[in-house]
């Protein structure tokens, strides 16, 4: 992207007062720039869950992991970050009306593929769902009940179980049972409830 | 026969258009809402000093409401 299109993309999030939109764009704008250099982005945490559920959940920080392994030197993050406008550093910046965290390399079991939303400005890839729903529902009841995260964890489900975000449920059990998260039985009886409220069965409760 | 158009899915192996998931949003919010309603952005977070001050005491822009997406 040149100069004068990155000033104009910016002043688009800029302008943008809706917060899920805004997100969605911001990701797109450093997915691209990122993207460039080699560098692959993954929005993760309650901004991925934002954008797959619009459940009214997100703050004014955009999390964002590093799917390309190789080091990314503090310069070249700052002279990217910089191309926005944005000021701060070095893991974290304010830029366009919000904050982007940059976290490190992306942490995750799940064998799905990344999510991907075709953005204004580049493809945005988006964490996997099946290890969101099992994070929050881990969250959920560890170390203690946190309500955020169960209502994370419901919003998630629901949207899977009316088909609106695809969710492959065997990944989700596989998951789940995993000695990292050892949630099935929580899991289970959490979509079970969703799946109830929604008056539909839940995927958990046939046999494989 | 009802007219509405189906809320595009967010698919598992393959993008999703911008256009599409904007048009699915409103559909999104609305079953988000039918088990968890209301706000449920969280009441604190190790980020609220910086988001309380650029966001005027709250942790980010308002939401767009649901009749409007």
């Amino acid at each position: 992207m040149n100069a004068k299109k990155v000033r104009t993309a910016v002043a688009d999030v800029v302008g943008d007062t809706d917060p899920t939109r805004k997100a969605a764009k911001l990701a797109s704008l450093c997915s691209a720039l990122f993207r460039e250099r080699g560098i692959e982005l993954v929005v993760v945490g309650g901004s991925a869950i934002e954008l797959l559920t619009d459940g009214a959940y997100t703050s004014g920080d955009l999390d964002l992991c590093r799917l390309t392994p190789a080091a990314l030197p503090l310069r070249q993050r700052q002279e990217i970050m910089g191309e926005l406008g944005a000021q701060g550093g070095p893991r974290s910046w304010q830029v366009a009306g919000l904050f982007v965290d940059l976290l490190g390399i992306l942490e995750s079991l799940a064998r799905t593929p990344l999510r991907k939303l075709e953005g204004p400005y580049g493809v945005v890839q988006i964490v996997q769902p099946e290890e969101l729903l099992v994070e929050r529902v881990l969250v959920s009841v560890y170390p203690q009940a946190h309500p955020p995260a169960r209502a994370c964890a419901k919003i998630l489900a629901a949207l899977a179980l009316k088909g609106q975000v695809a969710m492959d449920w065997q990944e989700v059990r596989r998951l789940a049972g995993q000695p990292e998260y050892g949630i099935l039985p929580a899991c289970k009886a959490l979509v079970s409830e969703v799946a109830n409220e929604l008056k539909t069965q839940s995927p958990l409760d046939s046999p494989r | 026969m009802s007219s509405r158009p189906k809320a595009p899915s967010i698919p598992l192996d393959r993008p999703i258009s911008w256009e599409d998931w904007l048009r699915g949003r409103r559909a999104r919010r609305e079953t988000s809402k039918s088990v968890a309603p209301g706000v449920v952005r969280r009441s604190l977070s190790s980020s609220d000093r910086r988001l309380r001050k650029l966001f005027n005491g709250q942790r980010g822009l308002p939401f767009t409401p649901t009749e409007e997406l």
